[in-house]
């Protein structure tokens, strides 16, 4: 990154926000950003939606490896809005021809540390999707980067924002639930055991070899894209770090963003069966069930999933329970939030849900929240070190899986007590020319 | 009773009386009640004689007490997604059993097995329950069979001896699409037209030799459509929909036409110089003005999307199932001329979708027979019950006074609707 440029931005952003917030902020609803979306998918595309259905967005840029999700993203856009964004397979040469001024970052989570540095180094403001990094040094990477060139970072944690969530936290801040001693954060679905599917040549509009990027070229696989690649190691980290990134979120609102002194897990694939990868075939190879434990000073938090079993005698297969001294919170999706209190003679309080529907997330208000961060110059609900610190839980939990051991954590240095060979884990080998990101 | 007794009886009284009528006296009395006797049909092939999923037969039973509908026969023929095709008494279908797909011919009246014809084939489950998903074609004395891995089989119909059969991804050089070929052959004249490569391949139906083949792409999962008085076919590829000289293989204007998966699985529907395109996966709908060059758009929209089965055109109306079946589709109805919505009935849980004598005839993923009047005024049942167990997702087939219905496990039911 270039320090004049950087400097310059923040100057100017910092002092325009001191001199004239007011009136930017009565001018930018006129203010249409340059916005480009990295990873032109089911996801970014529902992200790029919100942008544009908020007004403030003009589509300048979409980049994708596969070229049917460009186009198909490129007409929905046209459609929309009558705008021909430029199409790129590139992000680097997309911050290199186009002067962008928010981006969208949604391709899969091995991507997210270098699309958002080269966005940070483009003078962007970033959307990005959690988790923010594939491992807790991208992601230590990303915030230092973003503070140090005063840019906006939204991380797509919609459950920070949604009303049934700000409501639910209120009543457990407020002692609803009395003294918490024990949170539970679960996911569970249907499944059995996995056969492995025939490797193949990637679809023609495929670039396969920059899809993998930093990660290890392994043989393209349609399990893992289109759409499947959250539980392929290589590229993300398992539902873990997918819906754990949401959940531990919540648990770490309602305790102040504290950090655990120490992370154990355990974990494994005894239903899907051992993980497959040659040169004919593949299954996945993330944990189909998996429990972590983190001790906080004055409480301990649990994350478990298992992708098979379905709800059982289980009320709800996902979100968080807290358990507290007046009884038992459920902070819920669709089931919205629910309280039993331990004296069955009280009356059980429930808010339903407030959902964005079709997919039941609340987009809108957090794109909202990211425009008038910018404007304001404020953090936004859901930043980049909120979501660091949710990325980071749910990346030991996967460390401690790997290591097979507990792991003690230092937060205020961001390292693991006294465990070389678990420090190392906080970074990952990168596939040449791609290099590792500088914590600087 | 009279008339105007029955006329002021509560619907549900009425109807059970006359189940009950039936029940005891049988043909006496439903010939009383229905004068005009059954218009049969034989549906020898996927989407039916017309190629539109709708049945020219009248005068069969669609109302019942709840619950109550006659289950002549079920049988089970093994995992697939395959449909029924029917003639002269003799309904076929396929399914997975074993390692093999199995073709069978059973006997429409109860359902005993005539012949089968079993062929190595895996499971290949990919996101879904796997086994076969194309549905056989009755052209005459001959059955034909796409495997999904691109077998060939031409069948007779009588005997269920291979007359002839042919890997023909091989022979026309294709590759094999992410799911499996599934489409169903289309006889046309002495050509058998099959939905394989970018936009199509023909094969002589009487011996199974290449006549031409398009380049090597991935095709779509529809199957082939014709546009009524000319030479064109309309394929599906995995990208676009192209029309193509039925003689030449020449294709005559291509429209790309992406989805999220490159999965364009529903039918093409044309009707009055004007062409339908769905498909789900984030793609939506739009209506085309078919012309001597490139088709002209009408309108697009995302109101209905097929994601399985193409929507059916009934009196100016589009009857479809919108949605991702996994995440819950809907029953739509869209006006042809303008795609608006007109009613869409989200607790249905549609599986399959047929239509006859202005009825819709629903398979719901649970395994429920639904009746309701196909009319742009809102979704209105006429009878339910529940006919197979387990998962459906293939369209009822109504074939001489008979619904064909089948559930992914395997399960066949034939239901008795004649009066």
């Amino acid at each position: 990154m270039s320090l004049d440029r950087r400097a310059f931005i923040a100057s100017t952003v910092a002092a325009s926000t001191l001199a004239a917030a007011p009136k930017i902020h009565a001018a930018s609803k006129d203010k249409k950003y340059r916005t480009a979306l990295i990873g032109s998918g089911w996801w970014g595309m529902n992200i790029l939606r919100e942008a544009m259905a908020a007004g403030q967005t003009k589509v300048v840029a979409l980049c994708d490896v596969d070229q049917d999700k460009l186009e198909l993203a490129a007409e929905e856009v046209n459609d929309l809005s009558g705008e021909e964004p430029k199409l790129y397979s590139d992000f680097r040469e997309l911050f290199e021809k186009e002067e962008v001024e928010i981006a969208i970052i949604a391709t899969p989570d091995h991507w997210h540390a270098l699309n958002t540095l080269a966005a940070i180094e483009a003078g962007a403001h970033i959307f990005i999707e959690k988790p923010t990094g594939h491992t807790i040094g991208e992601s230590q990477a990303i915030l230092k980067a973003s503070r140090a060139a005063d840019r906006i970072v939204q991380v797509g944690l919609h459950r920070r924002i949604g009303p049934h969530h700000v409501s639910g936290m209120k009543f457990l801040k407020d002692g609803g639930a009395g003294d918490i001693g024990l949170v539970r954060m679960f996911v569970h679905s249907r499944g059995g055991a996995e056969t492995p599917t025939k490797n193949s040549a990637p679809p023609e509009t495929l670039n396969w070899d920059m899809y993998c990027g930093p990660a290890p070229l392994r043989p393209y696989n349609r399990k893992i894209h289109p759409g499947g690649f959250r539980q392929y190691l290589d590229f993300a980290n398992g539902t873990l770090g997918d819906w754990g990134v949401h959940w531990l979120d919540q648990m770490l609102w309602w305790c102040d963003q504290q950090s655990p002194k120490s992370v154990h897990s355990t974990g494994g694939r005894p239903v899907r069966g051992e993980a497959v990868l040659n040169e004919d075939v593949q299954t996945t190879d993330a944990p189909d069930s998996q429990i972590a434990t983190y001790q906080f000073d004055d409480f301990t938090a649990i994350w478990e999933h298992r992708q098979f079993g379905g709800a059982g005698p289980e009320k709800s297969t996902v979100g968080c329970n807290f358990y507290g001294s007046k009884g038992t919170f459920h902070m819920g999706w669709r089931d919205g939030w629910t309280f039993y209190p331990d004296d069955a003679r009280k009356p059980v309080v429930h808010e339903d849900h407030q959902l964005q529907e079709p997919d039941g997330h609340n987009l809108k208000l957090l794109w909202a929240d990211f425009l008038q961060a910018i404007e304001s110059g404020r953090h936004p609900t859901a930043d980049i070190e909120i979501g660091h610190q949710a990325t980071t839980l749910s990346l030991l939990g996967m460390l401690s899986l790997k290591l097979g051991r507990s792991v003690r954590w230092d937060g205020d240095a961001q390292r693991i007590i006294g465990d070389d060979e678990a420090n190392g884990l906080l970074k990952r080998k990168y596939r040449a020319p791609w290099t590792y990101p500088e914590i600087g | 009773m009279n008339a105007s007794t029955f006329a002021t009886m509560p619907t549900f009284v009425a109807l059970k009386m006359r189940s009950l009528a039936m029940l005891t006296l049988g043909v006496c009395i439903a010939t009383w009640h229905f004068p005009t006797t059954l218009h049969a049909e034989d549906w020898y092939r996927w989407r039916g004689p017309d190629l539109n999923g709708i049945s020219t037969e009248t005068h069969w039973q669609s109302e019942w007490p709840s619950g109550t509908m006659p289950i002549a026969w079920t049988i089970d023929v093994g995992t697939g997604f395959s449909s029924v095709v029917v003639q002269d008494d003799r309904a076929y279908t396929l399914g997975h059993v074993d390692d093999h797909s199995v073709v069978y011919c059973v006997d429409v009246n109860d359902g005993h097995l005539i012949w089968k014809h079993a062929y190595p084939a895996p499971l290949d489950a990919r996101d879904f329950e796997g086994g076969p998903t194309t549905t056989p074609t009755i052209d005459g004395d001959r059955v034909y069979v796409l495997s999904r891995a691109g077998e060939l089989f031409c069948f007779d119909a009588g005997s269920g001896e291979v007359r002839w059969q042919k890997q023909i991804a091989d022979a026309a050089e294709v590759r094999v699409p992410g799911w499996g070929f599934a489409a169903a052959p289309l006889v046309v004249g002495d050509k058998l037209v099959l939905t394989l490569g970018e936009s199509g391949a023909v094969v002589n139906k009487h011996d199974g030799e290449l006549i031409w083949a398009s380049p090597d792409r991935e095709c779509g999962y529809a199957s082939p459509v014709p546009i009524p008085n000319t030479k064109t076919i309309v394929f599906p590829s995995g990208r676009s929909f192209t029309g193509v000289d039925l003689e030449t293989g020449q294709p005559q204007w291509s429209l790309r036409w992406l989805t999220s998966f490159g999965c364009n699985a529903a039918e093409p529907i044309i009707h009055d110089g004007k062409m339908f395109l769905c498909s789900g996966y984030n793609r939506g709908a739009a209506l085309f003005k078919l012309t001597d060059g490139e088709p002209e758009l009408i309108w697009k929209n995302k109101n209905m999307l097929n994601q399985l089965h193409g929507s059916l055109l009934h009196d100016g109306h589009l009857y479809g199932i919108d949605g991702d079946m996994e995440s819950g589709a809907r029953l739509t109805c869209l006006n042809w001329e303008t795609g608006d919505v007109v009613w869409s009935e989200d607790d249905l849980k549609p599986g399959g979708l047929s239509l006859a004598d202005g009825k819709l005839i629903l398979l719901t993923e649970a395994g429920e027979l639904v009746f309701a009047a196909a009319t742009p005024a809102g979704f209105s049942e006429i009878s339910r019950a529940k006919v197979l167990d387990g998962k459906c997702w293939t369209v009822p087939v109504l074939s001489s006074g008979r619904v064909f219905c089948r559930s992914i496990q395997g399960q066949v039911a034939c239901v008795d609707l004649r009066d």
